[in-house]
């Protein structure tokens, strides 16, 4: 049998793209439905995806209240409460929840997941992020928000206590961030431990990816930093004694898919249309972790940009492009608004399986993250029509072989 | 009478382990009998061996009950005050109305000491801190008026800006700037149910509480706190109805179902309380028999009224904010 690749449902409010509560056909009120929720992780479980993926900010995600009031993104669920509910309405399907080890204890994290765990009969896994927003850190205190490096240190000692706990280890901790004296109260996981996920794609990221990660999801664009990122990233691995194999790198995948290719892009550019300038800008602002792009002109080009405490790795991502395709501001907003500086693929079926299959069989990704524009549409589609071509390929699954999330995924049991 | 069944998950050591089926069933026939709320408890407090924490449990009830509510006990110590007022956020949404949040006003060794607290609070600084931590989760949960989401796709407004307020909270022990990201509550808010009083902490409870749960004592002191609760909380400006009291009273199976039955109708002909919380021991057979005996008395007695009459907690509570009560 060839290698199957990993495929995720990324799961977020009325859709991934900006404006995709706008579309006429999009569940508007997608953020205090929970049956809506039921449905899409029902229509994921059917396609027989290995995860469900829901990614997570203590707080809003735009400071200005009037930009933020033309967005769905200012209210939803509180991610470990959706999936615990997800948990006993599905059998099969993993459920992955992003959490912040900045505004988290580990002890408790560890305890949350691990009931997840067992709620779900060991399909769960935590998605470690060190969140980068001022929004949140305001909602934490008064300090602000700490320097990157000061983050990845406290993620790095949070990340080693919850696997300790995890995996049963008795002698208590105490570190520079933490202490705790106690094991878990919780009987071991059903599936040995928790699938561990990461996203931080800076140096100090990969390093902590490539000594505690089971699943990471990054950005990518184009094939070639798809390739240089999953190549770097298996290479730390040995480093902290690893197979390249217990990480499954997926990276963000956006597609629009349609039964024609005119169809598909015809469906794109109406979703395009309904992002209003002011939205888009201030979308592509906070990737930049800079507040005033509204100030340059909204069809020139993208000013030079000062070093930020924010995403380092992603502002990366967005200066390059700008400068390799000639992008004013606003053709940069609206193209990173609909896919947020992941990949997109337009097309058909046949098509769209033709890229996920060359960034597979290229040795760029293990699987992917799909990110459907809204909800619930851009998922049915990939569902009815990707997911079959897929598996006609023999590129993916046609029925679930095991019952834990890390048996879909080919992860080892820890001991 | 109001009626709550608190559910001990944390069963001890050595003990079989409750599964989330077993759970079900009998939080089903807590429902069938028309129960107002079910309490979970959670076993950071005590040594357990129940594999579930009680805010992810909650939410996996409240999708296979529909009537029922459930109030779930989280510490101030364990949580960021923001963190918690997000997580019974969308569990209230989760269940349309039919959250509650437990705290406890006793400070937990086992919780300082794994939460990166050595030290603990001293009482006072843990009382005030308690209070504070209250008041931000409160204010959070209303930092969205009712009507704020307007879903208005052709119009691109998704809420009105004006009908969002930031909490902007600085105090003693926490900043919060607010609002939470969550959707207001089907029932207004969450119900805040508080425990583990003693003499100083009555004012903070009948100031902010929805629901008071008090240790069974003599029938004379039982009294006497529910009379001091209730002119407390006329005296910080709320109807004394706006507050439920609640007693403690604990089940075993050998206790006999006719004389559970009579005890709690004494004590509720007194006026000594507005109901119970009936702690049971996390044994099937303690469950079986509370939802298959006792139970079926007190509705033969009238006291527990047959179904429900509202879809939300603070409508079976018979709480302002239950909308349709």
């Amino acid at each position: 049998m060839t290698a199957q690749m990993k495929l995720g449902a990324f799961l977020w409010a009325t859709g991934h793209h900006i404006a995709a509560w706008r579309h006429p056909k999009a569940h508007v009120t997608a953020g205090i439905d929970i049956d809506h929720y039921i449905q899409l992780a029902r229509t994921a479980e059917a396609a027989k995806f290995d995860m469900i993926f829901c990614e997570d900010a203590a707080g809003l995600r735009e400071a200005n209240v009037g930009i933020a009031s033309q967005t769905s993104r200012s209210i939803g669920f509180e991610p470990i409460s959706l999936l615990s509910a997800l948990a006993v309405q599905t059998s099969r399907i993993g459920l992955v929840s992003t959490a912040s080890t900045s505004y988290n204890e580990p002890y408790g994290l560890a305890r949350t997941f691990l009931s997840l765990d067992h709620l779900s009969g060991g399909r769960a896994g935590w998605n470690l992020v060190t969140s980068a927003s001022p929004i949140e850190a305001a909602n934490f205190g008064s300090t602000g928000l700490k320097p990157h490096a000061d983050r990845y240190e406290r993620a790095r000692e949070f990340a080693e206590v919850v696997t300790g706990l995890w995996h049963g280890k008795a002698s208590g901790h105490d570190g520079q961030s933490f202490s705790v004296r106690d094991p878990l109260d919780l009987p071991r996981s059903p599936q040995g431990a928790p699938v561990m996920v990461q996203a931080g794609a800076s140096d100090v990221g990969r390093d902590l990816a490539a000594r505690t990660a089971d699943v990471v999801f990054t950005a990518a664009q184009t094939f070639e930093e798809a390739k240089a990122f999953y190549d770097d990233l298996k290479g730390r691995m040995a480093a902290y004694g690893r197979e390249p194999d217990d990480i499954k790198i997926m990276p963000g995948v956006s597609p629009v898919v349609a039964e024609t290719e005119a169809e598909a892009r015809e469906k794109h550019e109406e979703l395009q249309e309904l992002i209003p300038d002011d939205v888009g800008v201030a979308l592509l602002s906070s990737y930049l972790s800079i507040s005033d792009l509204w100030r340059y002109p909204i069809d020139g080009p993208l000013p030079d940009l000062p070093d930020s405490e924010g995403m380092k790795s992603r502002q990366a991502l967005v200066v390059e492009q700008s400068r390799r395709d000639g992008l004013s501001i606003r053709q940069l907003a609206r193209h990173f608004a609909g896919a947020r500086g992941h990949w997109r693929i337009v097309g058909t079926a046949a098509q769209v399986a033709d890229e996920l299959q060359a960034r597979f069989e290229g040795g760029a990704a293990d699987g992917y993250n799909v990110m459907p524009s809204w909800f619930p549409g851009e998922l049915d589609v990939f569902a009815t029509l990707v997911v079959p071509e897929l598996q006609r390929r023999g590129l993916f699954r046609k029925e679930y072989d095991g019952n834990t999330l890390r048996e879909h995924l080919g992860l080892k049991r820890p001991a | 009478m109001h009626l709550a069944i608190s559910l001990n998950i944390a069963a001890a050591k050595g003990q079989a382990v409750l599964d989330f089926g077993e759970i079900k069933t009998f939080v089903r026939a807590a429902e069938a009998a028309g129960i107002d709320m079910v309490v979970i408890s959670d076993s950071v407090e005590g040594l357990s061996c129940s594999p579930f924490e009680a805010t992810t449990l909650l939410a996996a009830l409240a999708t296979v009950t529909d009537k029922i509510g459930f109030v779930a006990s989280a510490s101030t110590v364990a949580h960021q005050p923001y963190n918690l007022a997000r997580r019974f956020a969308s569990l209230d949404i989760i269940s349309h109305g039919r959250s509650g949040w437990h705290a406890t006003m006793v400070q937990g060794s086992r919780e300082a000491a794994n939460f990166s607290r050595p030290e603990g609070f001293s009482d006072a600084d843990f009382r005030r801190r308690a209070e504070e931590y209250i008041g931000i989760v409160q204010g959070l949960w209303q930092g969205w008026d009712a009507d704020a989401l307007l879903f208005d796709k052709t119009g691109g407004r998704f809420h009105d800006p004006e009908k969002m307020d930031l909490l902007d909270h600085r105090g003693e022990f926490f900043s919060v700037r607010g609002p939470l990201n969550v959707a207001r509550s089907p029932q207004d808010t969450p119900v805040l149910v508080l425990s583990g009083l003693s003499e100083p902490d009555l004012d903070i409870a009948a100031r902010t509480a929805d629901v008071i749960l008090l240790e069974s004592g003599s029938a004379e002191r039982a009294k006497i706190r529910f009379d001091e609760l209730k002119r407390r909380a006329t005296a910080a400006g709320r109807d004394p109805d706006a507050v439920k009291v609640l007693t403690n009273i604990s089940f075993a199976p050998d206790d006999g179902a006719a004389a559970t039955a009579d005890k709690l109708e004494t004590q509720l002909r007194a006026k000594s309380c507005d109901g119970f919380n009936i702690r049971l021991p996390a044994q099937h057979s303690a469950l079986d028999d509370f939802a298959d005996r006792v139970l079926p008395e007190l509705r033969q007695s009238g006291l527990v009224r047959e179904g429900y009459r509202g879809t939300t907690l603070r409508a079976h509570l018979g709480l302002a904010g239950g909308g349709d009560r």
